[in-house]
Order: structure tokens, then sequence, then C-alpha cells
């Protein structure tokens, strides 16, 4: 079972890699993968394609901003979010608000496997575990 | 009233300017103490990570696109997508004389009922072992207070040597009385207002063991008085494998603190057999390859870099370590027991069947050896137990000849005889150490051949009535023997005499 759950996983990132445009997730590509396996069958598909979706994922995680926020954000605001991601992490970035009234004030902003903390839920949670 | 609110409204104007960057992931699969997480993109490895709930992990696995954890603590909240952040800190642990007397467990949090622990520096877990330069030659000795090995297989401040043999055979005995024996010389010396003198701590670490023999163990040294120069780190058998397998650690870096501060510390892991086989498991469940005897390959590294943290630093303090190895049958060539004896300098071999034989402590001489040698003795014990070594081993030799004939020349019959009632003065009861002075005494009574006219069966009779002879009439004596460490003319003379006193008030 192991065996297979790792011949799989090097097969999604073989077809992973092959999704990949100009250090960017490209939806022909992706598109065409899918195609190809519709089409050929692989052994485990379901295995395959699970690993395969899960690295799209992250790598489409990494050029996209999630904005949480308690409170207006203006798309000027999200555009300036969106800019300076795209200088730090030099790839694009685009940006898009999600609001959420737990952070009470302030934004948290997802990117790949980072968080951006500036909200007040966050700081009253770091003031509660320094205490 | 208004101050404190000034003070919440300033930490928050603090706060509120900080934007903090977090790197986070989420549990994919959970089971036995491991968690594997994807995301984490950022950690490193042996970086602590934090669970929701409070549990804490450490990185071992960093792969590809997925991070593997041991997780300390309770695992039972935690649940597949939960959110896991880095924290950007190594596993640390609290360390300083605040702990002395305490039970603690692997993470440092007190386990004995007994209140928060008042430190204030905590160290990391995991740290690279002294290097070259600031060591230095293993030199003072570090008294067990157990006569067959101060004598014979001597163990030095800064030394690590094994103690091995099968289950039951009184290895946690010899570390206990050698704990014991510490806090016994502690207690004198810090009596004495001697400024020169440099007492002994003690770490107990005991990994995978029965929570009744670690309440024993307690038991034994609040008994001795000796728990109050004494850490008990328990990660017993009901703990997580990742609390065992980090327990030694802990216990290393608590043993560090006194050694970095121009102190002496004792440090006794109890077992590393047990350690072996938790880092086993969570190796297994990590899925690393595994090689000989389903170990994964780095087992050797788990015990070297543990081991090598033991030592005697130029112009600090010394660490040693009793690590202690369980056998099966009494092999020695297994896979953990033959790294350790790599490793370490040297081994206390207990044989069982030696044990069943009444010989206790059950020390194999033959099997056993200190590499440092004689460097870590005393004068004192060399001028009187110098020839000890070879003397038994001849003796075991003739014994083992002896059986098969009856005719023994005079010569062989006296060897043997004598060899007897070496063997009869190194028994020792559990829990009693002795103190130093007290062995060169039966040392010298033995080489001055005072016990000779004895019957082989009475000798432990006679080494205890001149144990409390020499403690109850002659302490200025056993004070001379102690602060000069060395057998002068005068010193023997007065012995010789003391000796005879003893032998005509024994007679009659």
């Amino acid at each position: 079972m192991a065996s297979h759950a790792k011949i799989a996983l090097k097969f999604a990132r073989q077809l992973f890699s092959m999704s990949i445009v100009d250090g960017a997730v490209s939806a022909d590509r992706v598109a065409g993968v899918l195609e190809y396996v519709e089409k050929h069958g692989t052994a485990n598909p379901v295995m395959v394609l699970k690993a395969y979706q899960r690295l799209i994922a992250t790598e489409l995680a990494k050029g996209h901003a999630i904005v949480e926020h308690a409170g207006a954000v203006n798309d000027a605001m999200l555009a300036a979010i969106a800019a300076s991601m795209t200088k730090k992490y030099g790839r694009a970035v685009t940006a898009t608000a999600k609001p959420n009234a737990e952070l009470i004030a302030g934004l948290r902003v997802h990117i790949g496997d980072d968080v951006y903390e500036s909200s007040v839920a966050g700081q009253l949670a770091a003031l509660a575990s320094s205490v | 009233m208004s101050t404190v609110l000034e003070q919440i409204e300033q930490q928050i104007a603090k706060l509120s300017s900080k934007t903090v960057k977090k790197n986070t992931g989420n549990i994919r699969a959970v089971a036995d103490g491991v968690a594997k997480i994807d995301g984490l993109s950022d950690v490193m490895y042996n970086e602590m990570v934090q669970f929701p709930g409070g549990a804490i992990g450490i990185a071992l696995n960093l792969e590809e696109d997925e991070v593997g954890c041991v997780i300390l603590g309770d695992i039972a909240l935690l649940k597949e997508g939960d959110e896991v952040t880095t924290t950007g800190k190594l596993l640390s642990v609290p360390v300083g004389k605040a702990l002395l007397g305490r039970t603690v467990d692997a993470l440092g949090n007190p386990v004995d009922g007994k209140g928060p622990i008042g430190s204030t520096e905590t160290y990391p877990v995991e740290k690279i072992a002294p290097g070259i330069i600031v060591r230095k030659s293993v030199s003072q000795p570090l008294f067990t207070g157990i006569m067959a090995i101060d004598s014979m297989i001597p163990i030095g401040r800064g030394q690590r040597e094994l103690i091995i043999g099968d289950r039951g055979t009184g290895k946690t005995t010899i570390t206990i009385d050698t704990i014991i024996n510490q806090a016994k010389i502690n207690k004198v010396g810090l009596a004495s207002g001697d400024k020169g003198f440099r007492p002994v701590y003690s770490i107990y670490v005991a990994i995978g063991q029965k929570n009744s023999n670690i309440v024993r163990t307690i038991s034994a040294l609040e008994k001795a008085g000796a728990l109050e120069f004494t850490i008990i780190v328990a990660a017993p058998a009901a703990d997580n494998p990742a609390n065992q397998y980090i327990a030694p650690y802990s216990g290393a870096a608590m043993g560090e603190w006194f050694m970095d501060n121009g102190m002496d510390a004792l440090i006794v892991y109890d077992d590393l057999s047990k350690h072996a086989v938790a880092y086993r498991q969570i190796s297994l469940i990590l899925k690393r390859p595994s090689g000989r005897e389903a170990y994964p390959g780095d087992v050797f590294y788990l015990h070297s870099r543990l081991l090598e943290r033991a030592a005697r630093l130029d112009g600090k303090g010394s660490l040693t370590a009793l690590p202690i190895i369980e056998t099966l049958a009494g092999d020695v060539s297994a896979y953990i027991p033959t790294n350790v004896i790599s490793i370490t300098d040297g081994q206390i071999f207990l044989e069982t069947d030696l044990f069943n034989q009444g010989i206790r402590p059950a020390v194999s001489v033959g099997l056993s050896v200190s590499r440092v040698g004689s460097s870590a003795q005393i004068k004192a014990t060399k001028q009187v137990g110098g020839k000890l070594k070879g003397e038994l081993a001849q003796f075991r030799e003739l014994a083992a000849f002896a059986q098969f004939g009856s005719d023994l020349d005079a010569k062989t019959k006296a060897q043997l005889e004598r060899g007897g009632r070496i063997v009869e003065l190194f028994k020792q009861p559990a829990f009693s150490p002795l103190p130093i002075e007290l062995q060169v005494t039966v040392l010298f009574a033995m080489q001055k051949g005072f016990f000779e006219p004895i019957d082989i069966k009475k000798v432990v009779e006679a080494a205890s009535s001149l144990k409390s002879f020499f403690t109850t009439r002659k302490d200025d004596l056993l004070t001379e023997i102690r602060t000069k460490a060395a057998l002068d003319k005068d010193l023997e003379a007065k012995l010789q005499a003391a000796c005879e006193e003893w032998k005509a008030s024994y007679a009659a």
C-alpha cells in the first residue's frame, strides 16, 4: 500500500511539473493532463489525481492572497496588498477579500503557507499567550 | 486601577502597530503521537511547532511536500485539517537549582504536585556537544560508594560509564547508590565549610519505566536524604514515545546548566534500551527506512550526540553520564549494547549468575572496564587497591581450574582463599554506599592480612564490625584519610595500630 502511494505521488509530481509554464500553473496544461489521464488511464487514478490536486492547490495558493477582514476593505487596498505581495514573493499575486467578523478589527492575509496577522483578535491571542 | 488600564492600553498600542508573520500548515494525518502536516514550508529541523489546544510538536521529517512531527502532549483533541504554526524556536526546558528535589516530565513541567517551579532560565533540549578545545581530561574522581567499582573500575567527573546487564541484576541500584553517595559527600563537604569543595548534583532520567518503579526510586532517594540534590525527569511507560525520546535530552540540558555554571553534575539515563525502542517506534511511524533490528539508520547518532554532551570543561564544571543498557540473556553483542559500549568510556557489566550466587553488586570484573583508569582515583585507593583487579581475575581463573581437581598446592589454596575473601569483602547491600575513607580502611585491612585468620563465611560480618569500629571510635583517622587522600608512613602506622586494636576486640 505504501509503495502504491509513493508511486502515485511520484507520478503526480511528474504531472505537476508538466503543468507549470513560466513558473505558474497553466490552465491549458492542467486540462491536457486531465484529458491524458482520462484517455490513457493510470494505476490508482484516484490516488494520483488527489495528490496532483494537492500539488496544484498548494502552487495556486502561492499566487493568491486571501485577505480576511473585519470592517471595510476597498479595491484600492486589495490592489495595494497584491502589489506588495507580488514584490515580496517575486511572482504575480492576486488578492481577494473574505469578511471575517471574528477578527474584531484589522486584516489577516493568507498566501501559501504564510499568514500575516494584523488583527485585534490575533493581537489579543498573542497577549493572552504572553501573560 | 487607572495604572493597570494604562498598562493595557500601552500594550495594545504596542501590538497594534505590529504585523506578525506566521508560517502555517494543516494536519493531514495524526496517529500514534506523530502528525503528518501539509504546508509549514519554512519549518526548520527540530523546530517546535504549535498545535491547537496547547500541544506542541517537533519537526523531525522534512519532506518535499509534507512535514512529519512528533507531538508532545495531549493528542486526543487533534484532528485532520487543524492549523499548525511554526514558532521559530527550538524546544527548551527550565534549568537551574530550582529544579533540585523536583520531579518533572520530559518538558520540564512539574509532576510531583509540589507547585510551580521557580526557574527563570531555559536551555534548548538539543545542543551540540562541547568541542575538543574546551574539554579537559578526566582526572577528578566521582565516588560511587560501591567498593568493587571505586577500587577496580573508577569513575571520573566528566566520564561516560555504561552500566549493562540483564533485567534484575541491580543496574538501577548501582546508580541510586551513586546518587545517594553524592548527597552524603555533599552534606559532609558543605558542612565542613571548605571553599574548594565542589558538590555533585544528580539528574535521574527514567525512560519507559513503570510508574511504580519511579515512585520506589524517589522514595529511596527521599529516605536517604538525597532528593534535595537530585532532579528526576520522568517519561514513564505510559507516556507517548515522543516524550520518552525527548526525556534524556531534557535531562542533559538540565545537567549542562550545572556544568556551564562551574558546578559538577551526574546524570543517569535509565535506560537507553527503552529510549532506542521509543525512537524506533517514532521512526517506523514516520516511515523512515529501517535497518538492523528495525532500528533506523541514525540510532547510533541518537545516543552518541546525547552521551557526547557529558564532559569536563576547562575552567567550568563537569557532567558525568551513567547510561544503563538492558541486555537479553547476557548478549552484549546486540545492536544497541555494542553501539553504546563503543560510545562510552567503559562499562560495568553485571552478571545474572553472580547475582543469583548472592554476590551483590554482581559486577563482572573481567568484562568491566573504565577507560579513564586510575587517573580518576585518589592515591590512597591506588595504594591499597591497585592490584585488586588482577588478583581477582587470577582468582576466577584458578577457581575455574580448581573445579577439576582436589589436590592443590599450598600456594594455589592460599590464592583461592584470598580471592574468596576479596569477593566476600566486595559484597554490599543496596542503598548503603560506603565513604571512600572506609573503603580504604577495609582494603588496607585486607591487604595487611587482617581477614586471613577469619573463616570465609564470616568475612562479611568481620568487615561490618571493622567499619562500625572505625566509624564509632576512629572518626579522626577517617577524617585524616579523607582530607589527605593518600597514605603516608605516619597514617599507615596509625591505620595498622587501629586495625590491631579492632582485631583484638573482634577476637574477644
